[in-house]
């Protein structure tokens, strides 16, 4: 069949072929020499059993066979002859694999895999191909490639645990030996790098063993700087990683340097990878302590510092804001935190984080959750100005102190009321710098403000705080007493307390403004007059009474008032104080309206007050005072049948109950009653005596008087009192066994009392917070609504509003009144009807008022309630539910 | 029982003795100053602190001022030295020839 051309060509391939390995010799003796160096070389390539030794083999004969084969161009394929060979035989291999893996398995110890690997290399370098033959790198790497290929395919999974082991083993070894820098002196665990490196499991494996570095790194830092937060850790960090850690690192990835400057740049890559994972590993661990760390603050600069530096390196911005801005909402931001240690950490925060981020990026995102709940909670703006001002129990680093300090620092910059100009970039600064890079597009990149500043930004006025600040004064200076030096000893410091009060205020009026604090100013002006009309009085009364009336003198010169100009207080006005106290206390409502007056103080207080009034007429003609009776207080020396002497200071109210039982006593002894019990009045009786206040205040009083053992209530008959002219014998054996009876029986007054007085909680505070104000105000715009819906009917609520804006000063926000509303009904003063009309809402309410139930007693309860929602600043209830016909 | 008083710290607003209202009346609003509609007692436009330094001033027509407002107003020439209440020429009453010595 075939052709003569192709068996000419076959031919022709035959005689060449035949021409190569003969390599032009007589007969076949070159194709036998071939076919014996053949044979040679692959004996000795042979791959064999461990303990099979390889015969001695003549290295000149070897080698000239290997060149008669290259010769022949035949060495590839003995190479790939050699291959199989070794593949065949690599059963031999596997099984000590599978020995040793299953030893490892049993006993989980890294030393068996040391030993494999060690076995290993045994099994590589019997079966490479003799070094003496000088074969050429093309067959060693072939070979090793084989080895390990065939290696890597037999070896199970469970290898990678057993080495990560010894990897770590070896790492903790060379850790513990500490040892002079350099990497040529003889580390224990140089062979086996050795033996990974001729195996090719450093490559393979690199992952494992980068994990293993990054692992003892973690385990490291989080022994070491965990609640460790004084002192920065970071370039103690670094120096540990190069002692201890470099040294391992140079087996690995600075194998083969020649010299200490080539294993540096070989070190490089790798030695900023793990830099960074220390940093990265701080940083985590930073941003999961930052709330405490926060907390600490500043004993914990340091790990602010360090956190500062991580950031630089690590982009973990974001997360330290969701972490920060997660442990606010679940450690601070709840109803049990007390406002002021809301405010406290919200100042420490804005500090903290202003070290770790200047531009102030971080403390934006942070800081806007704390804010807006700042903004919600009733005594915010109470706390930071009680802040402000300062207790002398404060501690020393009230917000004040920073204030001091900033100002003398960026040269007094008042608060400004947000102004457009200043949010717009001057772009002619030649300072300029753009926004940082993870700023929202709400972050003004403000002048870095005072802490305080930062603090009164959280509302968006600072009227609230000037009104604040005016109350808080005005309670602080109403307790210091009117001493003047010409009569008593100025033991008080009146006149110091006077001028600390001054210099708060100076400081402050360099934050809100000299007009703001105006009111502030007559405030003080006031109690400097007052020290000044009360001295000049003093002296009238004194010379008088030296020329005429002795007896009065001794009175007169007790009476130390603080006059005030009444439109400049909070709220001093006395209807208020009396309107108040109504809405307080409704069963008293009807008394109320018909004795409007309120409480007036009997008996020697109103001699005392009326020689006082007289004397400041002759002084300032053109004025007259009137006297506050429930503000103030009184000292009395009570002086007892039994010649006991007490002296208590005690409020105005307490005073007037206590001098009602004293002329009821001289009544008694004028009318030659027969006087062992002591002064009685009931309750009613001191109430009218009172000028008809109402009956919590006085229960109150009488609690007082009833712990300083003066008064008791009479056995047998509730809401009568008498005096205790004897001390109470069996209160003086200590209580015990024997008497019995009227022990208890006081207790029992005092807890019946105690009880009462806590059921009407009439604690209110002696001037009117800015709450009960806005309350107040309210009741002056009921009058509008009632007779907007007495005239037009229903109207819905935003009707009402937009009409009230009309209304002057009204400053009320939907919100707001729609809450008053709801407590209107409540009331049953006016109801709710839904309309269906569609409107944005879908559901509308309509406002009218109940004509026929609106009384002058559900009107009061009605304001009853609102003062009372006002107080508890309950400002989530909604309106939108139960509406009634 | 006897009970003495050592000491009373009171306290006590003042008000101008306008002699038209008693004052202890519960009218706390009082007047207001016919020209700056600002109570006596706080202080005309002008000055920052009320009593002794905001002085009243008192017309033969009885109509009070602050001394200040009022005699801004006699200042300017449109007030032909009237009252601005009820046109009257303004004149100082005789019984009360000086208002608020100030001590």
């Amino acid at each position: 069949m075939a052709s003569d051309a192709l068996r000419s060509q076959v031919a022709a391939k035959w005689q060449e072929s035949f021409a190569r390995l003969n390599r032009h010799e007589p007969g076949i003796a070159g194709l036998v020499r071939f076919s014996h160096a053949w044979n040679v070389a692959l004996a000795v390539l042979r791959p064999r059993r461990l303990d099979e030794l390889k015969e001695d083999v003549d290295i000149e004969l070897v080698r000239s066979a290997f060149a008669v084969i290259n010769g022949g161009r035949r060495l590839p394929f003995l190479l790939e002859t050699f291959l199989e060979e070794l593949k065949k035989r690599y059963w031999m291999v596997g099984k000590d694999v599978e020995e040793y893996m299953a030893r490892f398995e049993q006993t989980e110890n890294a030393e068996v895999i040391r030993d494999l690997v060690l076995r290993l290399v045994a099994w590589f370098k019997h079966w490479a191909p003799l070094p003496e033959l000088r074969l050429g790198s093309t067959i060693y790497s072939a070979y090793t490639l084989s080895f390990q290929t065939h290696l890597f395919s037999i070896v199970p999974p469970s290898f990678a645990t057993g080495f990560k082991a010894l990897v770590s083993s070896t790492l903790s070894a060379s850790a513990s030996t500490t040892k002079s820098h350099g990497h040529d002196t003889d580390d224990p665990n140089a062979p086996i790098w050795q033996s990974f490196e001729t195996l090719g499991l450093i490559d393979r494996y690199e992952s494992i063993i980068a994990t293993v570095g990054y692992e003892f790194i973690e385990h490291h830092v989080l022994d070491t700087c965990t609640a460790e937060w004084s002192r920065p850790m970071l370039s103690e960090l670094r120096d540990w990683m190069s002692e201890k850690v470099v040294p391992w690192m140079l087996l690995i990835y600075a194998r083969g340097a020649t010299n200490a400057e080539e294993a540096r740049s070989m070190l490089q890559g790798v030695g900023s990878r793990f830099d960074f994972h220390i940093n990265k590993t701080l940083c985590d661990l930073r941003t999961k302590e930052i709330f405490d760390i926060i907390i600490d603050f500043p004993e914990s600069n340091g790990a602010l510092m360090d956190l500062k530096d991580c950031l630089q390196r690590v982009d973990q911005r974001p997360a330290l804001v969701k972490a920060l801005r997660q442990a606010n909402r679940k450690r601070l931001l709840h109803p049990g935190a007390d406002t002021k240690l809301i405010l406290s950490q919200y100042v420490a925060t804005i500090k903290c984080l202003r070290i770790i981020d200047p531009p102030g990026v971080l403390l934006f995102k942070v800081a806007d959750p704390i804010r807006r709940y700042l903004r919600d909670r009733p005594d915010t703006i109470r706390c930071i100005v009680a802040n402000l001002v300062g207790d002398d129990s404060d501690s020393p680093d009230s917000l004040l102190d920073d204030t001091i300090d900033s100002t003398s620092g960026s040269g007094g910059g008042q608060i400004t009321t947000t102004n457009p100009a200043h949010l717009i970039d001057d772009y002619s600064d030649p300072n300029w710098d753009p926004e940082p890079i993870d700023a929202g597009p709400e972050f003004r990149a403000n002048k870095p403000q005072d802490v305080l500043s930062t603090l009164v930004s959280i509302y968006d006025s600072q009227d609230l705080f000037v009104k604040e600040v005016q109350i808080l004064l005005a309670q602080r200076l109403l307790s210091i007493p009117i001493l003047s030096n010409t009569t008593v000893e100025d033991t008080n410091g009146t006149t110091e307390r006077i001028e600390k009060e001054r210099r708060t205020l100076e400081i402050l009026k360099l934050r809100f403004g000299e007009m703001a604090l105006g009111v502030c100013e007559v405030m003080l002006k006031d109690m400097t007059d007052s020290k000044r009309i009360d001295s000049h009085i003093q002296n009238q009364l004194s010379l008088s009474s030296s020329s005429s009336t002795p007896p009065s003198s001794a009175d007169i010169n007790v009476v130390h008032p603080t006059i005030i100009s009444h439109h400049f207080w909070p709220s001093s006005d006395p209807s208020a104080f009396s309107s108040l106290s109504n809405q307080h206390h409704h069963q008293q409502q009807q008394n109320q309206q018909q004795s409007s007056s309120s409480f007036m103080l009997p008996g020697q207080f109103k001699t005392l007050q009326s020689t006082y009034l007289s004397q400041f007429t002759k002084f300032k003609p053109d004025k007259t005072l009137r006297f506050l009776p429930n503000l103030g207080s009184v000292t009395l020396l009570i002086r007892f049948e039994d010649e006991r002497e007490m002296e208590v200071q005690v409020g105005a109210i307490e005073a007037g109950v206590l001098e009602l039982f004293n002329m009821k006593g001289e009544e008694e002894v004028e009318g030659d009653v027969e006087n062992k019990e002591g002064a009685m009045l009931s309750l009613d009786e001191l109430i009218q005596g009172l000028g008809g206040i109402d009956k919590g205040s006085v229960l109150k009083a009488l609690l007082t008087w009833i712990d300083y053992g003066v008064l008791e209530e009479v056995e047998g008959r509730e809401g009568m009192f008498r005096v205790l002219e004897v001390e109470n014998d069996r209160k003086r054996e200590g209580g015990g066994g024997g008497g019995g009876g009227g022990g208890e029986g006081e207790e029992r007054t005092r807890q019946a009392v105690a009880a009462h007085v806590h059921a009407q909680e009439s604690n209110l505070p002696p001037v009117v917070s800015a709450q009960q104000q806005q309350a107040d105000q309210m009741r002056v715009y009921w009058k509008f609504i009632e007779g907007m819906l007495t005239n037009l009917g229903g109207l819905p609520i935003d009707r009402i509003q937009s009409m009230l804006r009309f209304a002057p000063g009204y400053d009320q926000s939907v919100d707001q009144l729609s809450m008053f509303l709801d407590a209107a009904r409540r009331e049953g003063v006016v109801v709710f009807r839904e309309a269906t009309q569609k409107n944005k809402k879908n559901i509308e309410h309509f406002v009218r008022p109940v004509k026929s139930q609106i009384t002058t007693e559900n009107l009061n309860s009605f304001f009853d309630h609102v003062v009372a929602i006002y107080l508890t600043g309950a400002r989530g209830l909604s309106i939108f539910h139960a509406p009634t016909g | 029982m006897k009970v003495t008083i050592k000491h009373w710290h009171a306290v006590a607003q003042w008000r101008w003795d306008t002699g038209k209202s008693e004052p202890n009346s519960d009218d706390s609003e009082g007047d207001v100053c016919g020209i700056c509609r600002v109570p006596f007692e706080g202080c005309c436009p002008t000055c920052k602190m009320p009593g002794d330094d905001c002085p009243l001033i008192w017309g033969e027509c009885t109509h009070i001022f602050h001394m200040h407002c009022l005699l801004k107003w006699l200042g300017t020439a449109a007030s032909k030295q009237q009252c601005p209440m009820d046109r009257r020429t303004w004149g100082m009453p005789t019984k009360f020839s000086l208002v608020a010595v100030p001590c």
